[in-house]
């Protein structure tokens, strides 16, 4: 009988151990805010300087990558710890794409040297619209009108064949870098990207109404017509090319 | 016969002893890490991190995740470099750990361990400052996690051939509830 009552006792006390939520905010002392402790109290954890590097993190798989080694189970977290699985993430966003990532790889070296190029490109591109009034006809109906030298015409269109081959150069690089899938495009990106519906048409049409009034002037003739635009459209052209730079370095923020 | 019936409710209620005493949610939460350049001061956010802790024995060992791809710095151009800087594809969880007292004040600093997995590497971070504040059931666990792009072996990015700064702080603000 008595140990009867034993084992009642002790099924009594495991109770509140089998429905335990313990409200632990409510159960904790009141202190004082500047009231300080550390877990590092705790015998658990490394004491070592931080930050410690300690391992490499072994990525989850999927059909994309290569089979990794099955890992051990990991001997430092103790049994009750929760773990990623029990967080509720699908599979999709805890699995490692060893395709994507290069995927990624590439589309960061492409737009790097269509960064890097698009910048340069910004020399030939000024060179020519400095020397633009130099392979222009000067003066006004009425008076005599002096013709460009050969030299200047030569040296202008030049530059230009240069800034153009440039040009379409840097563009290849950003339109056959790798599109990510699901990607929705946000932020400074969409205006760079708008911007290109400008200066993209005008390096083309700038170089042939260059052609066109080249050809006038060569004829003796006053430029006239569409290639009169010339200059304007060379002059929106790097407006909009330099309106891009800056607008995929938008917000700019100096901080030295 | 008492003996055995002793020892078989002793034996049931072993697992119920060894019992978790309390578990902990995330409610909601905000990571942000800052990026700094010459020319750029760039916050990238996420509050797709989700939570988990669970107490015992009087101590409390909290995960939190987030997926790299989750944090949004207003430019998906940007965002995208980010996760590839930092191998987020092939990596594509940053995971906190931290083991706690179960019995802390309701508000106030409190220091955590931290070991963070990220980019392909586990890091420890020792004694770093959080405050506590209590709202009711919501505790408040708010802090900055000391990271730098070295810790994590990541080349840093640049711009205009200029790297970003080498430190990358993630400020952390999470709100939990006991489950």
């Amino acid at each position: 009988m008595q140990s009867v009552l034993i084992a009642l006792c002790a099924a009594f006390f495991s109770l509140p151990g089998l429905c335990f939520a313990q409200d632990a905010p409510a159960a904790q002392p009141a202190e004082s805010p500047t009231n300080q402790f550390s877990s590092s109290d705790s015998p658990d954890l490394p004491n070592a300087p931080e930050p410690v590097l300690q391992q490499t993190q072994t990525p989850a798989t999927n059909q994309n990558q290569q089979p990794q080694q099955p890992t051990p189970p990991d001997q430092t977290k103790p049994a009750s710890a929760p773990s990623l699985g029990d967080l509720g993430f699908t599979p999709q966003q805890t699995q490692a794409d060893a395709q994507l990532q290069a995927l990624l790889n590439k589309r960061t070296h492409m737009l790097k040297i269509h960064q890097e190029l698009g910048a340069y490109t910004l020399i030939p591109m000024a060179a020519t619209l400095i020397t633009g009034p130099m392979a222009k006809a000067k003066g006004h109906e009425g008076q005599t009108i002096t013709e460009p030298s050969q030299a200047n015409l030569d040296f202008h269109a030049a530059l230009g064949g240069v800034t153009a081959g440039m040009y379409f150069t840097t563009a290849s690089y950003a339109i056959f870098a790798p599109k990510i899938p699901g990607n929705k495009r946000r932020g400074a990106i969409r205006w760079h990207e708008a911007l290109a519906f400008i200066h993209g048409p005008g390096m083309i049409a700038t170089p042939i109404l260059g052609a066109m009034a080249f050809k006038q002037e060569q004829a003796g003739e006053k430029v006239h017509g569409l290639a009169s635009l010339h200059g304007t459209v060379a002059w929106t052209t790097i407006s909009a090319y330099g309106a891009a730079i800056v607008a995929v370095s938008w917000p700019i923020k100096f901080h030295l | 016969m008492n003996r055995t019936l002793l020892l078989a409710l002793l034996l049931s209620t072993l697992p119920a002893l060894s019992q978790t005493s309390s578990q902990w949610v995330l409610e909601r939460s905000t990571l942000s890490y800052h990026m700094s350049h010459p020319m750029h001061q760039v916050d990238g956010v996420s509050h797709a991190a989700k939570g988990k802790g669970t107490c015992h024995d009087g101590q409390c060992d909290f995960l939190i995740a987030a997926p790299v791809n989750s944090f949004d710095s207003g430019d998906s151009n940007r965002d995208l470099h980010m996760v590839q800087v930092t191998r987020g594809a092939q990596f594509p969880m940053v995971i906190v750990r931290t083991r706690l007292p179960e019995a802390t004040p309701p508000s106030g600093t409190i220091f955590a361990d931290l070991e963070v997995q990220f980019a392909g590497q586990t890091v420890h971070y020792n004694h770093v400052a959080f405050q506590k504040t209590t709202n009711g059931k919501d505790v408040t666990i708010t802090g900055t996690v000391p990271a730098t792009c070295t810790d994590f072996k990541i080349d840093p990015p640049s711009f205009l051939t200029i790297p970003i700064k080498n430190e990358i702080p993630v400020r952390v603000e999470a709100t939990w509830q006991p489950m």
